[in-house]
């Protein structure tokens, strides 16, 4: 390999004659007055003058290179290879054309490759193109993950990429961005692996229910397999945690209400004067609806017709109670504003909202286990606000007591993950969960606090959040404007951002501000799988399969069945497994056991006979 | 600014009706009548088949093909201020790693040098052009004849008539010649661009065609044989012109021209054979030139731009400035 053609001090092209290059390869020029130069290839090409591609000139056939081979002259061993080569560290002079070219060796790129180690960091995958460097490569970095590709798991190939945690006390927050499909979910699922493996208190905000650790893959292998299942823990809003009502404060109210459907400004002023401390859910309720029914009497007066014409004592001190409210608050609390109020907060009722509270998410932060939130969209959106809120002001009166040297109760630093981003903090219009998203991304770091947001569509994430996100992994985006973004915040060259959209799914660019460029890299399998995995036209082929099976044990013992007693049968079916069918339906799935050979039909001077 | 003016347009039009109307009898002519001709009278049409893969190996097994070409490249104004550069190159297929690369060079301001040739080619009227001619011609034959020795291949495939080497360099050419037939080693020249008129001067003489003019070989047989087609001429034809060699014409690739390619007289049992090697390496899109022609022809050619950093790089800045440098090359526009 030689430095071939003009020269510059950022850029050579490479030429070899008998070794193809690949893209993001490392390659060390021996360039005889500067000294050894590093540099990545960034686009691979070949050549072979005697097959050209002139699409007006002469073409060679395949039959004349054979007779060519035939007599001796291998034409394709005049194909010569050539690859762009850009160097790491501009060089001070353009290089020497001529320079002798060769492969690096472990310790030359070992501080360019490798920041961490697997004790510290999250060994997420394999660089792609350094499997030339894994011989002399250090024991402690072989064997450490396995590869899954052309649906089979393969052995570690080329160096680790290994994710220093700790460099995100100075680059904070990660962005996962890539379309459907592209490896993004799989991707974030290895990075929770290797956070649980570290005892990394976090908690993800999992809209599709699929961040699930408790299923191995099949594909690993046995000695391989680890167990999650005490490092994380899957709860549901409304059902295993909620709000406390009793600890809100207005602000926290409003949030939810807010989140529910946005609050006009007299709502919000509602809240502030009907709102007292220490209200309990049902305080609160029997509140707002007390004074919306009185105000739906209209005046005072028949307020008084009310007391007047109660029937129980009970009935008479309610009506007493809302005419105090009337009194009070009418004046300043519009009808429709108190409706809209008591609709929103029934809504969160009925989802649960209020019943239960967030002890158990605290107290598995607090023993460094992955807490995953599962809820619908809107529901986590209504939840996070509150709960980040809370969460992420514990750990801060915690550190500032800390700086102000008093005491208050230790609450670990803890990782925020979710999927979906663009929904939690949107681009362009406010929603509840973007400000404390926003606030965590800016202020988060000093307080040990960390985004990990994924998200399809990056261009419709926050640009003040997504400015945040030191590091970021980009897979498989085909959408231009999406490209544009990335390419905007991001440090990818212009070629591989043309490389983008035919990424294989699970392959990654991970641009880094600690690695300072940008790195290719192959993401490792995944020990645990999502409960999503199975291909739904499996799944209907394999229930209707179970339905037939079953229809098909129900009447095996029952052939051969005539037509005339098909009746008689259907009560007996019935009997013994409480199934009901009427005639049409039977018939119809009789006829399906013939069409798939399972049972025969004869036709019969009395009918149609099955046996 | 392009302008073509018009009495240039006016007289390209006159030369194409002059030369329709100078050739309309051979235009108008059939050409099942002329292939019947040509058949009859100047040798057999037949259709040949390219080689197969054994055949190829036996020829890879007895030595392989050499290739031999040359190239010449001139530098500099009129006379005497000019250089011309030689090479030639005989390159195996079997060894592939060692070509036979010889060069030389003319100057009229070195005659000193060339005096044996001035003294060879006295009686030539065009001195200069025969010395030129010889060198090259003379540059191919050495190569050859030094793969004769370090190879020993089983044949060797000449860009260019094996005629040519007769005239141009005949006492080189003589002893290529011998110890080729000596030691059985198949001498063939390839002719991209044949020059011969065989099959006109036969027309005009047997009344056919009635010019005074002879018609050249490469018009008249332009699309008239087909694709691996082949005409044996027939050795009292090209008697004529010079003697001991055997030709043939062939259409060796979709294109309508044809090539054409002599062999010793002494080797004519392989005529056949030679043939379909030519066919087999000639891609069937191409000129109708065999590939490995021309893969030997891209490594000998001397292009300007070689010749000038050649020339920029070993001859002294003040040398090549009052010498070689024509007014023409600088120009600009």
């Amino acid at each position: 390999m030689k430095v071939v053609g003009i020269t510059t001090q950022q850029e050579v092209y490479v030429g070899s004659k008998d070794r193809n290059f690949r893209i993001n390869e490392f390659l060390i020029i021996m360039d005889e007055y500067q000294g050894d130069l590093m540099g990545e290839v960034v686009e691979a090409k070949t050549y072979n003058r005697y097959i050209p591609l002139n699409i007006n000139g002469d073409l060679v056939d395949s039959s004349v290179l054979e007779s060519l081979k035939a007599i001796g002259y291998n034409v394709d061993e005049d194909t010569i290879y050539i690859a762009k080569v850009r160097l790491l560290n501009e060089a001070q002079y353009p290089i020497e054309t001529g320079s002798d070219v060769r492969v690096p060796r472990f310790k030359e790129v070992k501080n360019l490759m490798v920041k961490s180690t697997k004790e510290e960091g999250l060994v997420l995958g394999a660089i792609k193109n350094t499997d030339q460097m894994e011989k002399d490569m250090d024991e402690e970095f072989k064997k450490l993950l396995y590869l899954f590709e052309d649906g089979q798991l393969i052995p570690q190939k080329g160096i680790p990429f290994i994710f220093d945690l700790k460099s995100m006390h100075q680059y904070p927050h990660i962005g996962v961005f890539g379309g459907s499909g592209s490896g993004k979910s799989f991707g974030l699922r290895v990075v929770l692996e290797e956070l649980m493996k570290l005892n990394i208190p976090t908690i993800i905000l999992d809209p599709h229910f699929e961040m699930d650790f408790s299923e191995s893959q099949d594909y690993m292998p046995e000695e391989e397999k680890e167990d999650f299942n005490e490092r994380f823990k899957c709860l549901q809003v409304g059902y295993h945690v909620g709000v406390r009502f009793e600890e809100l404060n207005p602000q926290d109210l409003k949030n939810l209400l807010d989140a529910s459907s946005p609050l006009t400004d007299a709502m919000n002023n509602v809240v502030d004067i009907l709102f007292k401390k220490n209200d309990s859910f049902q305080s609160f309720h029997d509140r707002l609806k007390m004074l919306s029914e009185a105000q739906e009497e209209g005046s005072p007066d028949k307020i008084r017709r009310r007391i007047e014409e109660a029937t129980t004592e009970a009935e008479r001190d309610g009506w007493k109670r809302r005419k105090e409210l009337y009194e009070t608050y009418d004046k300043i609390c519009p009808y429709s504003s108190v409706r809209g109020i008591f609709w929103r907060l029934k809504r969160l009722e009925n989802e649960g909202i209020f019943s239960n509270d967030i002890h158990e998410i605290e107290e598995g932060l607090k023993m460094g286990k992955l807490i995953v939130i599962q809820g619908s969209t809107r529901m986590l959106q209504v939840f996070s606000t509150y709960l980040l809120n809370n969460l992420y002001h514990r750990r801060r009166d915690f550190k500032d007591a800390e700086y102000k040297h008093t005491t208050a109760d230790y609450f670990p630093p803890f990782i925020i993950v979710t999927d979906e981003a663009h929904n939690f903090a949107p681009k362009g219009y406010d929603s509840p969960s973007k400000s404390i998203l926003k606030e965590i991304s800016q202020e988060g770091r000093k307080y040990g606090v960390f985004l990990i947001l994924a998200t399809q569509r990056p261009t419709l994430l926050d640009e003040t959040i997504t400015a945040q996100l030191n590091t970021k992994f980009i897979f498989r985006t085909v959408r231009a404007s999406d490209i544009q973004t990335i390419k905007e915040e991001t440090d990818i060259t212009e070629e591989e951002a043309r490389r983008l959209p035919y990424l294989q799914s699970g392959d990654v660019f991970i641009s880094s501000a600690t690695m300072g460029r940008t790195i290719y890299v192959r993401i490792r399998a995944s020990k645990t799988t999502s409960p999503h995995t199975m291909n739904p036209f499996d799944e209907l082929l394999n229930y209707s399969q179970e339905r037939e099976e079953k229809f098909y044990r129900l009447v095996k013992d029952k052939l051969p069945i005539n037509d005339s007693q098909i009746l008689f049968t259907l009560t007996e079916i019935e009997k013994e497994s409480g199934e009901v069918l009427n005639m049409d339906q039977f018939k119809e799935k009789l006829e399906n056991l013939v069409l798939k050979g399972k049972i025969e039909k004869v036709t019969t001077p009395f009918g149609d006979m099955y046996k | 600014m392009y302008e073509i003016s018009k009495e240039l347009k006016e007289k390209v039009t006159q030369l194409n009706s002059t030369l329709v109307d100078k050739y309309k009898d051979f235009f108008n002519m059939d050409s099942i009548q002329l292939r019947d001709f040509i058949d009859k009278n100047v040798g057999e049409i037949v259709e040949i088949k390219k080689l197969t893969k054994d055949e190829l190996t036996k020829c890879s097994e007895k030595g392989g093909i050499v290739g031999v070409d040359g190239s010449k490249n001139r530098v500099g104004g009129a006379y005497p201020h000019y250089v011309e550069i030689f090479q030639g190159l005989a390159k195996s297929t079997l060894h592939k790693e060692k070509p036979i690369f010889k060069a030389d060079f003319y100057t009229p301001l070195y005659l000193e040098g060339e005096r044996e040739l001035l003294k060879k080619f006295e009686e030539e009227e065009n001195k200069e052009e025969a010395i030129r001619d010889y060198k090259l011609s003379g540059i191919e034959v050495e190569v050859a004849l030094e793969a004769v020795e370090k190879f020993s291949p089983y044949a060797i495939m000449m860009d260019g008539s094996l005629i040519r080497y007769d005239i141009e360099c005949f006492d080189k050419w003589i002893e290529l010649r011998k110890k080729c037939e000596e030691r059985g080693i198949i001498l063939i020249g390839v002719i991209k661009d044949i020059k011969t008129s065989i099959i006109g001067q036969s027309l005009v003489e047997q009344n056919n065609l009635n010019t005074k003019e002879f018609l050249y070989d490469r018009e008249i047989l332009y699309g008239l044989l087909g694709y691996g087609e082949m005409i044996r001429v027939e050795d009292s034809m090209t008697k004529k012109s010079k003697e001991g060699f055997t030709s043939i014409f062939m259409r060796s690739s979709k294109a309508p021209n044809i090539i054409g390619m002599d062999i010793l007289d002494s080797q004519r049992e392989y005529l056949d054979e030679m043939a379909r090697l030519v066919f087999s390496l000639t891609p069937s899109s191409s000129r109708g030139v065999p590939l490995w022609l021309d893969i030997v022809d891209s490594q000998v050619k001397v292009s300007d731009k070689m010749m000038r950093s050649l020339l920029e790089r070993y001859l002294d800045r003040q040398v090549l400035e009052k010498f070689f440098i024509s007014e023409r090359d600088k120009r600009i526009l």
